[in-house]
């Protein structure tokens, strides 16, 4: 018997463990039974008696608490008639309970019929299953055994000992490694920010509300002398606005049993819910960035020194604002012309006016011959462009210059055959220079770096742009067709390109190879004027719209950077000749200094700095600063204002 | 002229002793004095006074100046102690020396047009001028010393020195004249007539023919100094071994006139228009640019070339400066912004501003030793007199 129940022990526990499944999908289907009976029941008094509600004219009250009140009860002839009248009355039945007659289902009374016979309920459960023998009866009167517990039960495994002993074997030699238990740090902060709600819970949008301030001396219920408020103090109290009043005024109290209710605790709990209430449920994330550390890393404008920065001088004299100025390429000399008809050469260093021409007409442009030696100023006044004699340098040089200046009316005759009525070079009688008569005004006048050249600019005519030579008097015709209105031209500073800029786009042409080079795109609404570094791969543009571009030739027909500086036209741009510096003047009356740094490195991106607004310049009929040029050897700026002033800016 | 009126009784007090090196009519006696600490210089001035009266009763009062320590007293004598950190529980040693300040102003003299260039030299018997020229040629005048100053003298060119490429900016004599020009080269110059006794320099960058004008002696430049990149805006010539010139070029140079070296070299960031020499033992060079600092700086300094004094009192460029001929510590400067300033080295602060001009001051030198000359762009001829400097 011992020996069986030994042999067929496992089975048993297989035959308790499937039992146990089954006591586990049990509940299951009695929870799916009970639903049945879930039904919430109408009246909620309960399970009390119901002759308590014997007398009342209600039988209790529904789950809204409103009374139920009883029906009328029907008369024995009543329910007599309704049982002719209805062949299934009898099915009804009079729920006292809920004061209420149900009608049973054909299910139902069949249930009940089956109860009544004394039969399982439901007809589909099966009383007579087969009955399986589960246990072994081999040799035996029952199926459980009385045999006492073996020895081996006690004992402790053999087998398991000698795994053990591997297992720590193991670990010794190391083959088995068992992580550490993680040592959690017994220290943390105990104050710290319990903001980070993240960890705390993961999922919900856990807001966690504002840390109060840590309690101090003062909000002891009995603080020392020193933090209680002096009777004065607390009257200036009442007498500040709420919101700069303190939130605590310190109080003392003999004992804890004295200290009153905390008498905001109303107010507050009612703003915590007003808060709550008010409160929008999205969380807004904030990142947490310096804004300083977003801003670009430029240079100290202190390192960029020198720049022009405060202005020392100022020539006076013109009677009308001035539209031009131009700086002779000794330094010396400085030339001007204005709307009042007059052009005048001022010594730089003095401020004194060593010359002055009439030329009847408001003075469009001036420009120095870039030659030394060479002191001839060309001036666009008009329709004219007059090549004047300053007199300045020595007698060779004066004669030179006398012969350049000199025409021919031969040679006058035939040009005006050969070109038609495009350029007339004439003798000025008054001023000794030459004088061109063309066709529409001349708005801009620009000498090539040897200073034979030089080209003017026409902004009425579709074929505006001239280009002449002064030794030989001869003018032509700029051989390319021109999109828009032309508005300046500049000469390469080394190579025999020319820069012309309309009003909505800069092309660079050679000259020699006769061809286009490129085409700069400012996209801006109209150029009115360009600048070309001194090492010519760079080319500022300034805009109407206020806007300046600088131009790397070697990158892209798109500006490098575009800088948005002036609210108003930008009238001129100038670069310096040795410094790395660039300028541009405003109608707003300011002009801006800016740090240009070139490097010969190719991979080495311009550095552009901006350094500082010069204002000092009134605004006059509504115009502000005309034009600007650099010093060509000090980093000085001069600036022609419609208010009949030059300005001189130094470092 | 009671000092101590207006000052109450908790004003603190220093004892201080008066010293001078002024001769006997002016001395105090070297007792020491308790005076109220919130004194400035006019408070001192009216005790020193009061203390040469109780001496000499006839005494007319005169304003003096203070110096501790070699400084002089520009503020109340409490702040300076504190600022200079000086003990109060020690007798304080006071120098006064006399005040120096112009303290009469001539009436100017007009003039037709800008007067550009000034000289205050002591009249000898007959004089020599060099004029230097726009149209890049020296000129050497001779007239007679008798006119009086301040009338136009008809004097006639009679030697015309050419050779620069541009325009003549300056001047120099050592006995007789040089100048400085805007093709940023100096040239020395000697006159080959026996008239004419000593040497001319001038500015150029080389030599060009000279032309021989009808009635006028020509000059040949003895040597080019060629360094400087851009026009040399100031000449100085005070030793007879050294020539300093200013430029443009942000340089000061002193070239050696045996070998036509530079021998040192200065570099101070901006343009320069004025130059000179003088001061402690004829050394230090101030100068005057393109900004409203006038800079000095001491070459016997070795290894640094920061300018050991700056005065940055005017708002405008700064067009010419002078060193007084005796005294050490007194320079002048005129700017574009009309004043003429008077500095004592001692101080930061102007000794005095001149402001008799009404635009531009061009130039500016001493004259007898004890007055201000200054000409400026509107035509007139400043004189500031009595200038007491006391020399050392």
């Amino acid at each position: 018997m011992v020996n069986i129940m030994d042999t067929n022990e496992e089975e048993c526990v297989k035959e308790e463990v499937t039992l146990d499944v089954e006591a586990e999908t049990n509940p299951r289907v009695e929870e799916s039974d009970s639903s049945e009976d879930e039904v919430a029941p109408l009246n909620t008094v309960g399970d009390v008696p119901l002759k308590w509600y014997k007398d009342e004219e209600h039988i209790g009250y529904d789950i809204t608490g409103k009374k139920i009140k009883k029906q009328a009860r029907k008369d024995m002839l009543d329910s007599f008639l309704a049982g002719v009248d209805n062949s299934k009355n009898w099915r009804k039945i009079y729920d006292e309970y809920n004061d209420e007659e149900v009608e049973l289902t054909k299910q139902e009374t069949r249930l009940i019929r089956r109860l009544l016979k004394g039969k399982t309920p439901h007809a589909e459960v099966d009383p007579y299953t087969p009955y399986v023998d589960w246990f072994l009866w081999e040799d035996a009167k029952h199926p459980l055994s009385n045999a006492p517990e073996p020895k081996r039960r006690f004992i402790p495994s053999k087998w398991e000992n000698k795994k053990v002993v591997e297992l720590v074997r193991a670990i010794r030699r190391g083959d088995i490694k068992i992580d550490k238990p993680k040592e959690e740090s017994c220290l943390y902060l105990l104050w710290g920010d319990d903001s980070r709600s993240a960890d705390k819970a993961p999922g919900i949008n856990y807001i966690p509300a504002p840390k109060p301030k840590l309690a101090g001396h003062e909000e002891s219920y009995n603080p020392s002398v020193e933090y209680i408020p002096t009777k004065e103090e607390v009257d200036s109290y009442n007498q500040m606005y709420e919101e700069d009043r303190p939130k605590f005024i310190p109080r003392r109290f003999e004992s804890l049993r004295n200290v009153p209710a905390y008498e905001n605790a109303m107010k507050e709990s009612f703003n915590r819910c007003l808060d709550l209430y008010l409160c929008p449920r999205s969380r807004k994330k904030r990142i947490n960035i310096d804004p300083e550390s977003l801003k670009p890393k430029l240079p100290s404008r202190k390192d960029l020194k020198p720049y022009p920065s405060k202005c020392y001088f100022e020539y006076k004299g013109h009677k009308n604002a001035v539209r031009s100025i131009s700086v002779h390429t000794s330094g010396q000399w400085l030339a001007s012309g204005s709307n009042d008809g007059t052009v005048r050469i001022w010594e730089i260093e003095t401020g004194r006016c060593i010359r002055i021409w009439e030329v009847g007409e408001g003075v469009q442009c001036v420009a120095w011959n870039p030659m030394t030696g060479l002191t001839i100023l060309a001036v666009a006044v008009g329709l004219d462009v007059l090549l004047l004699d300053t007199g300045l340098g020595d007698d060779e040089e004066q004669d030179k210059i006398k012969k350049l200046l000199h025409v021919e009316a031969t040679t006058v005759a035939n040009d005006s055959d050969h070109n038609g009525s495009l350029v007339d070079w004439l003798q000025h009688d008054k001023y000794k220079g030459i004088r061109m008569r063309f066709c529409k005004t001349i708005t801009s006048v620009e000498w090539h770096r040897k200073g034979d050249y030089f080209s003017t600019v026409m902004p009425g005519d579709s074929r505006g742009i001239l280009i002449h030579l002064l030794s030989k008097k001869l003018t032509q015709k700029f051989s390319f067709k021109q999109h828009g209105i032309p508005v300046a031209t500049k000469f390469h500073p080394s190579r025999s390109y020319v820069f012309i800029a309309t009003n909505k786009a800069v092309r660079v042409y050679d000259l020699l190879k006769q061809k286009l080079i490129r085409k700069l795109e400012p996209s801006v609404r109209e150029v009115s004027s360009i600048a070309v570094h001194p090492s010519g791969d760079h080319v500022i543009v300034g805009s109407r719209e206020g806007k300046l571009c600088w131009f790397d030739m070697d990158l892209s027909s798109q500006p490098y950077r575009k800088l948005e500086c002036h609210p108003k036209d930008i009238t001129n741009v100038a670069f310096h000749r040795s410094y790395p510096l660039f300028a541009s003047c405003s109608e707003d009356s300011t002009s801006y200094v800016f740090h240009g740094m070139v490097y010969s490195d190719l991979n080495q991106n311009p550095l552009i700095v901006p350094l500082q607004i010069l204002r000092g310049h009134a605004a006059t009929n509504g115009r502000g600063v005309l034009d600007c040029t650099f010093h060509p050897r000090q980093p000085w700026l001069f600036t022609a204002g419609s208010d009949s002033v030059v300005k001189l800016y130094c470092h | 002229m009671d000092p101590y009126d207006g000052y109450g009784e908790e004003t603190r007090r220093v004892q201080v002793r008066f010293t001078t090196k002024l001769q006997s009519p002016l001395r105090v006696p070297p007792t020491s004095i308790a005076i109220p600490s919130n004194l400035t210089r006019k408070g001192l001035s009216v005790i020193v006074n009061n203390l040469l009266k109780a001496v000499n009763s006839d005494w007319e009062p005169r304003p003096f100046d203070f110096l501790v320590d070699d400084e002089l007293i520009r503020m109340s004598l409490e702040d300076f102690l504190l600022a200079k950190g000086i003990s109060a529980e020690k007798i304080l040693e006071i120098e006064y020396i006399k005040a120096v300040a112009p303290r009469k102003q001539e009436s100017p003299c007009l003039h037709d047009d800008w007067v550009s260039a000034i000289s205050g030299l002591e009249s000898s018997s007959s004089l020599c001028v060099a004029t230097a020229s726009k149209d890049r040629t020296l000129r050497l005048w001779k007239f007679d010393s008798e006119v009086p100053i301040g009338h136009p003298a008809k004097v006639r060119a009679y030697k015309t020195l050419k050779g620069h490429k541009s325009s003549v900016q300056s001047i120099a004599a050592h006995p007789s004249g040089m100048f400085r020009s805007w093709d940023s080269t100096i040239n020395l110059w000697r006159t080959n007539e026996s008239d004419a006794d000593g040497d001319l320099t001038s500015i150029k960058k080389r030599k060009v023919d000279n032309d021989t004008r009808e009635s006028q002696s020509e000059g040949e430049a003895l040597y080019s100094f060629v360094g400087h990149t851009q026009c040399v805006s100031s000449v100085v010539w005070k030793q007879e071994e050294a020539i300093y010139s200013a430029s443009w070029d942000h340089s000061i140079r002193r070239w050696d006139v045996g070998t036509g070296k530079d021998s040192f070299n200065l570099f101070c960031g901006k343009a320069l228009n004025c130059l000179d020499v003088g001061g402690e033992g004829s050394a230090l060079i101030a100068a005057g640019g393109s900004d409203s600092v006038l800079r000095i700086w001491d070459p016997r300094n070795p290894g640094s070339l920061a300018p050991v004094f700056q005065f940055s009192s005017h708002s405008s460029w700064i067009s010419a400066c002078k060193w007084h001929d005796h005294s050490w510590f007194h320079l002048i400067s005129a700017s574009y912004d009309g004043k003429v300033m008077l500095w004592d080295l001692r101080t930061a602060w102007p000794v005095a501003v001149i402001d008799s001009h009404k635009d531009k001051v061009l130039c500016v030198d001493w004259w007898k030793g004890d007055s201000v000359i200054s000409g400026g762009a509107d035509a007139k001829l400043c004189i500031s007199s009595e200038v007491s400097i006391s020399s050392y």
